[in-house]
């Protein structure tokens, strides 16, 4: 016999291949239920990534669009002294149009229908700023009405918080002000520090008359320049920035009030890359888990394909068409949804963004949106489409015929690729490869950790877990190792959403706690400053008539240095071969004087402050020697109100700062700074809210210039601030736990066959309908626990770093909301796990073995 | 006559662990064109190895098997997809049905991967000559398993196959469908002219054909001739 050992087989191209794009469609569309899951994952990734990079390239446009407005002026010179005469004559002499402005801290007392004293910031303006923007106020005539008479605007929330309304009146130092309306936006202000410290604005006229600024008083002067060219707002700025460097003060022109801006929002919009980072990783994650799990399931089918003729490419293109359909119709639901998400970013932000945010579509995230859909679609479905090709037609008739294990060029060209994606993607988004780095790392230890986490527990418990528990408790336990259950990857997934969600509960907590903490064991949590030596006896007389503990009475003596070992201010300036920061040498110190350590003090090396012979020690706290490179014998010259002091570092204190305060970065010893002109801090404790506003009311009232910093307003401020920040992290975290669920609903989807097989044999052998009930509830519940676990497990360990290392405060986690969190975990997976199986539970055995044949 | 399907020192060996298991050993015999052949054994004896070797599913350890002029050894796995889609059928105990394509469509695929055009009119024939000519839109799903297997032998000659390898038809069947099935598969085969493997626990349906091979434990023990019954 003749034999042919070769067949001449034509290879046709896939686009040719009528019966692959046939079969594509014929297969896909009685599985959406099952592609629907596919579908879903890369809606949920394209829709985090399109609707933050849509906004943070709508937020980039608006910076460059309103630069010159965020500033109200062309440049401004702050300081906070009144501006030394050399540079005052500059100025003056510098031409354009100029305004000042003059900021400090003061207590304010509202006469509104919810009266009431706090803290604030104290604008006095004078000149026509802002040159460029506008002022936006409520009603529009309020600023001509604030410069028209003894009149005052107020920041929105202060106006909401006090239920200001028209022609109520409030009191800062010794003046009344009637209320003239509400400021909306202001050019150079808003922002986090509105929220903070919000602020009252009154006319420069006026602030002689309050009498807040006296000695000690923090007081920031601003000259704000606008001129009719850019050029002539160049040379002044060149001409006034050495001066003003000179002595200390700040310059910021347009600018770099844009990169300040730019840099400030460089976090935010770092942290946004971040959370579409982690939202498209999950995405993908939840792509290869379906179509692994899709591909499973079609195993048969190519085999009975590969048996009858197909060829392994012709099996592999048919997969492969579904997968890129899918992904572009995911793709273009994400944008949608991703475009429609945006708009909702800048409301949740608001508060934190001093800018009027103009949203509109951005093309080239769109475009990024749709790319990156049909990358993650085809890129994460290859490794499991490829197995495709190498499964064997045998096993048709043997189902145990070896899987396609095989590994080809194409799938090691393929997994170096996905694991090589994230560093890709990281590093697109945030523009710079090191930070890409830095995430691709964070993300790979994340996910090392969280599996080596849901390994071991996973171990523990099937150790550990009692044999001689009842039937039902070790069955549904069994079933989360039963084949296709992918409860490793739901664990790392479902995990990961709560790590995110419980870090920053832990965190939150330790933070507010710490505030608490201050207030516990009768330490202070009212601070009084800015009292006059002449006040300090009636204050201590008025806080005694309210039986209220004198905790601290603090002398402060404010001073700059002039000399760090031996050298003059000016002279290290212009050495560039230091790191000394310019602002530690410049800034003003406040300082006080004792013999002993402070209860929040430890002496790390040296000793305590004090006399020997002709010579002044004192102690430094630890932060600040570094930051001016001085250590224990070193040398410093402090300008106290003109009288130059040589003083030696006698020892390096380490600060707790938020306890019992306040406390120093220098302290002198007794016996130097006593005639030194100086002011008072006296701390003490309110527990009760009556007499704290009696207190505060009295106070005010007679002291005008003293303020007040209740620690509980602070406590208070700080939960709102956190609220507004988790909120956010919360919907981004809720991404990842949808992805998760996504993943369940299709590992529970798939494995369908099994649970049905198992429950007709546990019915058939005499199981109750309400034990196959029990058995797959109690399945579900170990899943939620073990998953909630995991996530909580490596929370601890990451807030207790972030507490330890980035925040320094106590870790505190909260019990209770852990608690919550994980019981919620567990009744979100019962639900989607029993939505999805109650049909299989529901079935007679009868009815399946009749449809199963 | 010219033999459709030749056999020679077919041995096939599988690790199992340390363990070697041989399934078949040196097995050889040569099959006309036309005719019908059964292979018979207890489980275990190796039928359904030697079903998938000869309809090149499978690649033998040693031994070589040409089937339709073509020696598989020399071909590699898509292009032995190739040739089975040119020269064979195929009949499986489960019917082995794609659930997602209607009992038409199932019908279908052998010649769509031939790169033809669907012939719907031809599958409705054949659909027809089976007795399913009003379930050609039905699902798998929506059939019994009878009529599975009738869709299936409806798929197996659409491309009127030199070869049909038949493993255990009736296996999956109660009595009186696997009558009905297996009068029909001879039936359709004689009709077509079509030579018939078929692998069969069952006696009975052996002795439908003209030649059976008894297979134990891995060896041949039986090669009869007869009359079919």
């Amino acid at each position: 016999m003749d034999y042919i050992i070769k067949l001449k087989r034509k290879k046709k191209s896939f686009w040719k291949d009528g019966f692959v794009w046939r079969m594509a469609w014929r297969d896909a569309r009685h599985n959406m239920y099952r592609l629907f899951l596919f579908v879903s994952s890369v809606i949920i990734g394209i829709a985090a990534l399109v609707s933050i990079n849509s906004f943070n390239i709508n937020l980039q446009a608006n910076i460059d669009r309103q630069a010159k407005e965020l500033l109200g002026a062309d440049f401004v010179i702050s300081a906070s002294e009144e501006f030394q005469e050399e540079l005052a004559v500059a100025m003056d002499s510098a031409g354009g149009y100029q305004a000042s402005e003059v900021t400090m801290a003061s207590m304010a007392r509202f006469m509104t229908s919810t009266p009431g004293t706090r803290l604030i910031r104290l604008v006095a303006m004078e000149g026509d700023f802002p040159f460029y923007g506008v002022v936006e106020t409520t009603p529009g005539d309020a600023l001509s009405r604030m410069k028209q008479g003894q009149t005052a605007m107020l920041d929105q929330n202060l106006a909401s918080r006090y239920d200001v309304s028209s022609d109520d009146s409030l009191a800062v130092g010794q003046l009344t002000f009637t209320i003239a309306g509400e400021v909306d936006q202001i050019p150079n202000g808003g922002g986090v520090q509105a929220t903070f410290t919000p602020s009252i604005y009154i006319d420069m006229d006026w602030l002689d008359s309050t009498g807040l600024v006296q000695y000690g008083s923090r007081v920031t002067y601003k000259r704000y320049f606008a001129f009719d060219s850019d050029e002539e707002a160049s040379a002044a700025f060149e001409k006034l920035r050495p001066i003003a460097r000179k002595y200390g003060y700040s310059v910021d022109d347009v600018q770099e009030r844009k990169e300040d801006l730019g840099r400030a929002f460089e976090n935010l919009y770092r942290f946004f890359s971040l959370l579409a980072f982690v939202a498209l990783i999950l995405g993908s994650i939840g792509v290869a888990s379906s179509i692994h799990i899709y591909v499973r399931e079609k195993r048969n089918t190519v085999a009975v394909l590969r048996c009858i003729g197909a060829s392994g490419w012709q099996a592999f293109y048919i997969f492969l068409i579904q997968s890129v359909f899918l992904g572009v119709i995911g793709s273009l639901i994400g944008v949608f949804i991703g475009l429609f998400l945006q708009y909702s970013l800048p409301l949740m932000l608001a508060e934190f963004i001093p800018l009027d945010l103009e949203i509109g579509v951005a093309w080239q995230a769109i475009f990024n949106g749709l790319v990156m859909g049909i990358v993650i679609s085809i890129l994460f479905s290859l490794l499991p489409l490829l197995s495709i090709r190498f499964i064997p037609p045998l096993s048709v008739l043997r189902t145990h015929s070896g899987g396609p294990k095989r590994r080809s060029k194409s799938t090691i060209t393929v997994a170096t690729l996905i694991v090589f994606f994230p560093f890709l993607v990281a590093t697109y988004q945030t523009r710079d490869w090191l930070m890409g780095l830095s995430f691709f790392g964070g993300l790979i230890t994340a996910f090392l950790v969280l599996t080596a986490l849901a390994f071991v527990l996973m171990w523990a418990v099937r150790t550990y877990f009692p044999s001689r528990a009842g039937f039902i408790l070790r069955q549904s336990l069994a079933n989360l190792f039963r084949p296709n259950n992918q409860t490793h990857v739901l664990m790392v997934v479902i995990g990961l959403g709560v790590f995110l969600i419980a870090t920053l509960q832990i965190v939150q907590n330790s933070l507010l706690n710490q505030v608490e903490f201050v207030g516990q064991d009768n330490q202070s949590n009212t601070i009084l400053f800015d009292i006059q030596r002449e006040q300090k006896d009636g204050v201590v007389d008025l806080t005694e008539e309210n039986e209220l503990p004198v905790n601290q009475l603090v002398p402060i003596v404010t001073s700059r240095l002039s000399k760090v070992k031996g050298r003059t201010i000016a002279q290290i300036q212009e050495d560039t071969t230091d790191n000394i920061r310019n602002w530690s040498l410049t800034r003003e110190y406040r300082v006080t004087y004792r013999d002993s350590l402070h209860v929040s003090e430890k002496l790390l090396e040296g000793g305590v402050q004090h006399i020997s012979g002709d010579s002044i020690f004192v102690t430094i706290s630890e932060g600040m020697q570094d930051n001016l490179e001085v250590g224990v014998g070193d040398s410093l010259v402090f300008d106290v109100q003109g009288v130059p002091f040589q003083v030696y570092i006698a020892g390096v204190r380490d600060v707790e700062w938020q306890k019992d305060p306040p406390n120093f970065i220098f302290v002198f010893p007794n016996g130097v700074l006593e005639e030194a002109p100086q002011f008072y801090v006296l701390a003490t404790r309110v527990d009760d809210d009556a007499v704290a506003n009696k207190y505060q009311r009295e106070l005010v009232t007679a002291f005008p210039n003293v303020s007040l910093i209740d620690i509980r307003l602070i406590l208070e401020t700080i939960d709102g601030f956190f609220n507004k920040v988790k909120f956010i992290i919360q919907f981004m975290a809720l991404f990842s736990i949808i992805t998760g669920l996504i993943v369940l609903a299709g590992a529970v989807l798939n494995s369908r066959h099994a649970r049905l097989k198992e429950n007709v044999l546990l019915r058939t052998i005499g199981a109750s309908g309400k034990q196959i009930v029990g058995l797959t509830l109690l399945e579900y519940v170990y899943l939620g626990m073990l998953a909630g676990l995991t996530g909580i497990l490596l929370s601890l360990v990451s807030s207790w770093v972030l507490a330890r290392y980035f925040f320094e405060i106590v870790f505190r986690p909260d019990v209770p909301a852990l608690i919550i969190t994980w019981v919620a975990v567990i009744i979100l997976t019962v639900i989607v796990g029993w939505w999805n199986t109650r049909q299989v539970v529901n079935e007679s055995p009868l009815t399946v073995l009749r449809r199963e044949g | 006559m010219e033999n459709i399907l030749s056999v020679e020192n077919l041995t096939k060996r599988f690790t199992s662990g340390d363990r070697e298991l041989t399934v078949l050993d040196n097995i050889t015999f040569n099959l006309r064109k036309g005719s019908s052949l059964a292979v018979v054994g207890p489980s275990g004896s190796g039928k359904t190895t030697l079903l998938g070797l000869c309809a090149g599913l499978d690649v033998p350890t040693e031994g070589s098997v040409t089937l339709a002029g073509i020696k598989l050894n020399a071909l590699d796995e898509d292009d032995r997809a190739f040739m089975r889609n040119k020269h064979v059928g195929f009949i499986f105990q489960n019917f082995q049905l794609l659930p997602t394509l209607t009992a038409e469509e199932n019908v279908l695929i052998p010649l769509e991967l031939r790169g033809e055009r669907p012939d719907y009119q031809l599958a409705r024939e054949l659909l027809g000559r089976v007795g399913l000519g009003d379930r050609s839109s039905h699902y798998p799903s929506q059939l019994s398993g009878g009529e599975q297997q009738r869709v299936a032998m409806a798929r197996a000659f659409i491309t009127r196959p030199e070869i049909l390898f038949a493993d255990e038809p009736t296996g999956n069947l109660d009595e009186s469908t696997a009558e009905t099935v297996t009068e029909l598969l001879f039936d359709l085969n004689r009709e077509a002219g079509t030579t018939l493997v078929l692998v069969t626990h069952n006696m009975e349906l052996a002795s439908f054909t003209e030649r059976i091979l008894e297979l134990r434990g891995g060896h041949l023990v039986k090669d009869t001739a007869h009359i079919p019954g």
